[in-house]
């Protein structure tokens, strides 16, 4: 007990100072480099899986079944918005990830994880994936989380992202014991969730805000509205209030979860958001201080140059 | 000796509302299945055949059951509303999207007469096929544990009936003795379509 009580008291003098921290380093982040990679079609990755029938068992991956991982795939593709981090899990921040992934490369995201379930390895932008031995007992037999249940395709890619990327939060349970798909080894603070979108994916992030802070805005609704008209809104935010779960009076004043801001909108002192979470899209009202209160996290990502934008 | 003498009364007393706090997580929740049966199985039958129309979550947002939020769930967007009980934009909007509103009405009445924060239907996997549940969360009311949060009963009710170990616990398969959870939680055996547990969160 009072050892886990220092490292409570240790934990947050850590996330203290990374607070603070990435207050400046996620504001004065703007990756200004263009990237060369060719972004693809959801007509192209249907056109590529079509031509991939069956797969044979993978040495890699016992306990994903090629039946099942296709069809994941599939579905992946066909319906991107439906990809699910499961019942319990911390996968939220890489769910999220995925819905910038599979919209603007899925024929990469195919690729990238047949390469991983054949060869056990698979490069994705600047990294490469080589998941423990642990990840790869472990995929595809994640159970009672929901529809992730049958999609092994996702069990593995989120755990290979959650394997590979650490940040200050993963700091006391660095190595994956079975659970921990629920525990602090697969959270995502928000500089660790910057940092994935822009090591593996074609955009580039503009950051405002913190994990215990809330982003410098004036007026956090105009700020958004403004920045939506030029790339995705990818939003941290604090669960307790969006998803409530407890009645208590006191509320962890923490962020915990990812949602994709589809269109937001102001009629009187009422904001209605569209946004994308849970594998589905949701629409709600709230009040600007509410989505004040929620905001932790803005992260604009806009497409990297290709030389033609 | 007259503090000793307060110290002990004190003392008792708290022995007193710990011991009457820690009654027996089990007895608690069979009680009060028992107790409730005929408002929490109207509420269950009621809920599936409105959600059948159209499907959607209650949950009640307040301690007191005054503020309402229902998720309306349609094929491409999930709506999520909040409301004040007695606010005339609930009954506006129950209209807008067709439900009935009488039986939804009626539904939250029910809901707050048992301390129901939540009713949703819920999916779970059984060798890779589809099957759902429904979940029914109650806010107990009366003393909890001192410095502690309060805990909420779930109800679950099957379609089909369940495997259980000799302990009352939910398995997946009667030859795979593997406990199954739901939302995290492990549940016990009320009857063979019926579960409960105590769970710190009520979704």
């Amino acid at each position: 007990m009072i050892l886990s009580k220092i490292y409570v008291r240790v934990f947050f003098l850590i996330s203290i100072c990374f607070s603070v921290l990435n207050v400046s380093v996620a504001s004065s982040e703007i990756c200004t480099d263009s990237d060369t990679s060719i972004t693809s079609s959801k007509w192209q990755a249907i056109a590529f899986i079509k031509t991939i029938d069956t797969l044979p068992s993978s040495i890699y991956w016992p306990n994903v079944k090629p039946k099942l991982f296709l069809e994941n795939l599939r579905s992946n593709i066909y319906s991107p918005l439906k990809i699910y981090e499961g019942i319990s899990t911390n996968f939220c921040g890489y769910a999220a990830l995925s819905y910038l992934l599979l919209h603007d490369d899925p024929v990469g995201y195919a690729k990238f994880m047949i390469q991983l379930f054949q060869q056990g390895e698979a490069t994705m932008g600047k990294v490469l994936f080589h998941p423990s031995t642990a990840i790869n007992q472990t995929a595809g037999a994640l159970k009672f989380k929901g529809v992730l249940d049958i999609r092994p395709a996702d069990q593995m890619w989120f755990l290979s992202l959650a394997d590979h990327f650490k940040g200050y939060l993963n700091v006391f349970d660095h190595r994956y014991d079975a659970g921990d798909e629920d525990k602090l080894w697969a959270s995502v603070n928000y500089a660790k969730f910057n940092r994935m979108v822009r090591e593996l994916l074609h955009y580039k992030v503009d950051a405002k805000g913190s994990d215990m802070i809330h982003p410098g805005t004036s007026n956090t609704y105009e700020y958004i509205k403004s920045k939506m008209k030029s790339g995705v809104m990818v939003l941290y935010v604090n669960n307790t209030f969006l998803y409530k779960k407890k009645h208590t009076a006191l509320k962890l004043g923490f962020p915990t979860h990812y949602i994709i801001l589809q269109d937001i909108n102001k009629t009187g002192e009422t904001i209605t958001i569209t946004y994308w979470d849970y594998g589905g899209r949701s629409l709600r009202q709230m009040t600007p201080a509410f989505l004040r209160r929620i905001t932790f996290g803005i992260s604009h990502c806009t497409k990297k140059l290709n030389g033609v934008e | 000796m007259e503090l000793n003498r307060i110290l002990t009364t004190i003392l008792l007393i708290a022995v007193i509302i710990i011991s009457c706090s820690c009654n027996s997580v089990k007895k608690i929740s069979t009680k009060y299945y028992d107790e409730n049966k005929i408002a929490l199985d109207s509420i269950e039958h009621n809920f599936k055949i409105l959600y059948q129309q159209k499907p959607f979550s209650i949950e009640f947002t307040d301690k007191s059951f005054n503020y309402v939020s229902i998720e309306i769930i349609t094929d491409t967007l999930k709506y999520i509303y909040e409301f004040g009980i007695n606010e005339t934009r609930l009954i506006d909007t129950l209209t807008k999207y067709h439900f009935n509103e009488k039986a939804i009405v009626d539904l939250f009445s029910q809901m707050r007469s048992i301390h129901c924060t939540w009713i949703n239907y819920l999916d779970y996997y059984v060798d890779e096929k589809k099957e759902a549940l429904i979940f029914i969360s109650m806010r107990p009311v009366g003393l909890s544990k001192p410095f502690t949060n309060k805990k909420y009963y779930i109800i679950t009710y099957f379609s089909q009936p369940q495997y259980f170990d000799n302990e009352g616990k939910l398995l997946v398969k009667r030859k795979r003795q593997r406990i199954r959870k739901i939302n995290g939680e492990i549940f016990w055996r009320i009857n063979d379509k019926v579960c409960y547990s105590i769970s710190g969160r009520f979704r």
